[in-house]
């Protein structure tokens, strides 16, 4: 494990309890630096929920390691592992126990061994930074605002390893961005972010490198381009290219002028190769 | 087939109304996709057809809602049920047994059909959604992108005409998520009257008919997919992302490239490229 590392797996396997053999992650290995910024991908049952656990010691290895800094998961305690790898769960109604915004925050800062003098004004003061009523139920509160206060939640425990399992699910377009702008601040600031997604567009927005998942093995450890441009591999792992991804390498397949278009990964990149290009737009043509 | 009328509904104890004088009228055999923020009112539009609202949800509750003639406020849930099929948000909350046959025979014992067409549509619903393997399986062992198809079989089995789904694909990958989609479009070409909502805008995009688009209780647009989607403006102001592909031919449709296509998916848009390029 080098320096930087803050999360290894080495060879790391787990099979659920009742099900000998069919492992769920499979002789799996690599590694995080300090302040990546990861995202897991794969098919529903590929392992993703797993692995997550694994990283954050729900669950054990039945063989190989995980390490945390350079510790092994097997060996620390539950505190221990959550004062350092904080876990947003797919579902905040699973994550969610307090009756009030506040008291939520609080739970984890009392977790933390904040002082109790310090801890009502330091929650609230969370839970406005989060858009959130202190003082509401959190289980009246509309989807996107529980799965903020699950959020601040977690990250009022200031842990340096953060692990989002499908942090927008559920949520509209509005709600998606303010809860990445959150993330991405968090990311910027230091935090080692690991998230499991689903959503093909958020992995390639936002994260440094992907590890694509299928049936309990990793089968791809890369960069968004190395990896969403690889046919073989989303093949393998049943996953879909960002649309634009998708759109560009299928205009690469044209030859011609269409391998101008080879490398666009945004709407605003695609544009700029057809100005650059100089392809003639439909307007300048039939004025000729 | 369902013909929505002024309707208008404030929860008990809520300060505000989740829909205000909507109407909509859902023709039989459409593909209607439901999008819109949080909160803006498409699970209790969604619960006007099935008749959940208004009667098992406390409420004020004025307009219309008619199914096949139906006024779903005059009959029962029962009759409405007959003839709507409801799949929830979410799955196992809607799960009533544990093992999947069990779950397909429920609903079918309860509508009182003899034992040989329980046993005739118990097996025609396995096939269709490709889960007979399954059958003897318990639930709780299930992945999400299974469950959602014993959810789906459960109530196909009961051969409704109108199909209502509350964000089906919220648990499943995009290779699910994408079947799912195909097998409600072969539902619909079978005369299945289908309304989705739908965070995922871009599935919508690829295989509804028509859109209908909500926001703080209101319906905002509505029309075919294609115009709804050129309403870039309103989407985007009400917190509706749209899909890359559309964005990518407003911007190619304001520069000036290619003809004034909307592409709705990436097949459309190889071929827009491919004509400037051309």
């Amino acid at each position: 494990m080098s320096d930087a590392s803050v999360m290894e797996f080495r060879q790391a396997s787990y099979a659920y309890p009742g099900m000998p053999g069919t492992y769920a992650v499979h002789e799996v290995s690599f590694s995080i630096a300090r302040g990546e910024f990861v995202a897991v991908v794969g098919s529903n049952g590929a392992g993703k929920t797993t692995l997550s656990k694994l990283m954050n010691g729900l669950i054990k290895p039945d063989s190989g390691a995980v390490l945390v800094g350079s510790e092994d998961t097997a060996t620390m305690s539950a505190s221990s592992l959550a004062r350092r790898v904080g876990m947003l769960f797919q579902n905040p109604d699973r994550q969610i126990c307090q009756q009030s915004v506040v008291g939520e925050i609080a739970f984890t800062l009392s977790i933390r061994g904040d002082s109790p003098s310090s801890i009502d004004g330091r929650a609230r003061e969370i839970a406005r930074e989060y858009d959130l009523d202190p003082d509401a139920d959190p289980f009246t509160l509309p989807r996107s605002q529980r799965q903020r206060l699950a959020l601040a939640s977690t990250v009022a425990g200031n842990p340096s390893i953060l692990i989002l399992d499908e942090p927008t699910n559920g949520l509209d377009g509005r709600s998606c961005r303010r809860i990445m702008e959150r993330i991405r601040a968090l990311h910027a600031a230091g935090t080692t972010v690991v998230a499991i997604t689903h959503d093909m567009e958020l992995a390639f927005d936002n994260a440094q490198r992907i590890l694509a998942m299928s049936a309990g093995s990793l089968v791809a450890d890369g960069s968004p381009e190395s990896v969403f441009r690889n046919a073989a591999v989303l093949d393998e792992a049943s996953l879909h290219a960002p649309q634009i991804v998708d759109l560009s390498e299928r205009m690469a397949a044209t030859g011609g002028a269409g391998s101008l278009l080879a490398h666009a990964s945004s709407v605003a990149d695609m544009m700029e190769a057809m100005r650059m290009a100089g392809l003639s737009n439909q307007g300048e043509r039939n004025a000729r | 087939m369902i013909a929505i009328d002024e309707v208008g509904f404030t929860y008990a104890g809520s300060p505000r109304p989740a829909l205000s004088k909507v109407s909509l009228d859902i023709p039989t055999g459409d593909f209607l996709g439901v999008v819109g923020p949080s909160e803006s009112g498409k699970t209790t539009l969604a619960c006007t057809i099935d008749g959940v609202v208004p009667h098992c949800i406390d409420g004020d509750f004025y307009g219309s809602v008619k199914v096949d003639d139906m006024d779903t406020f005059e009959v029962g849930l029962t009759d409405i049920s007959r003839v709507v099929g409801t799949v929830f948000q979410d799955i196992d909350a809607q799960m009533v047994s544990t093992v999947v046959e069990d779950e397909i025979l429920f609903g079918l014992e309860n509508f009182g059909f003899s034992p040989d067409e329980i046993e005739r549509r118990l097996d025609d619903a396995l096939a269709m959604l490709h889960i007979a393997d399954l059958r003897m399986r318990d639930i709780a062992s299930l992945s999400g992108g299974q469950k959602q198809r014993v959810a789906l079989a459960a109530v196909l089995a009961l051969r409704p005409r109108v199909l209502v789904l509350d964000e089906p694909t919220g648990a499943l990958d995009p290779s699910a998520s994408r079947r799912v989609f195909d097998i409600l479009r072969d539902l619909n070409k079978q005369g299945i009257t289908i309304v989705v909502i739908e965070q995922d805008i871009g599935l919508l995009a690829a295989f509804a008919r028509h859109l209908a688009v909500m926001n703080e209780g209101r319906l905002v647009l509505q029309g075919t997919t294609r115009d709804v989607l050129c309403n870039a403006d309103v989407l985007e102001s009400i917190g509706v992302s749209l899909p890359r592909v559309v964005d990518l031919s407003l911007a190619m449709r304001s520069g000036g490239f290619g003809s004034n296509q909307l592409c709705v998916s990436v097949d459309e848009a190889e071929e827009l490229l491919k004509e400037v390029i051309a």
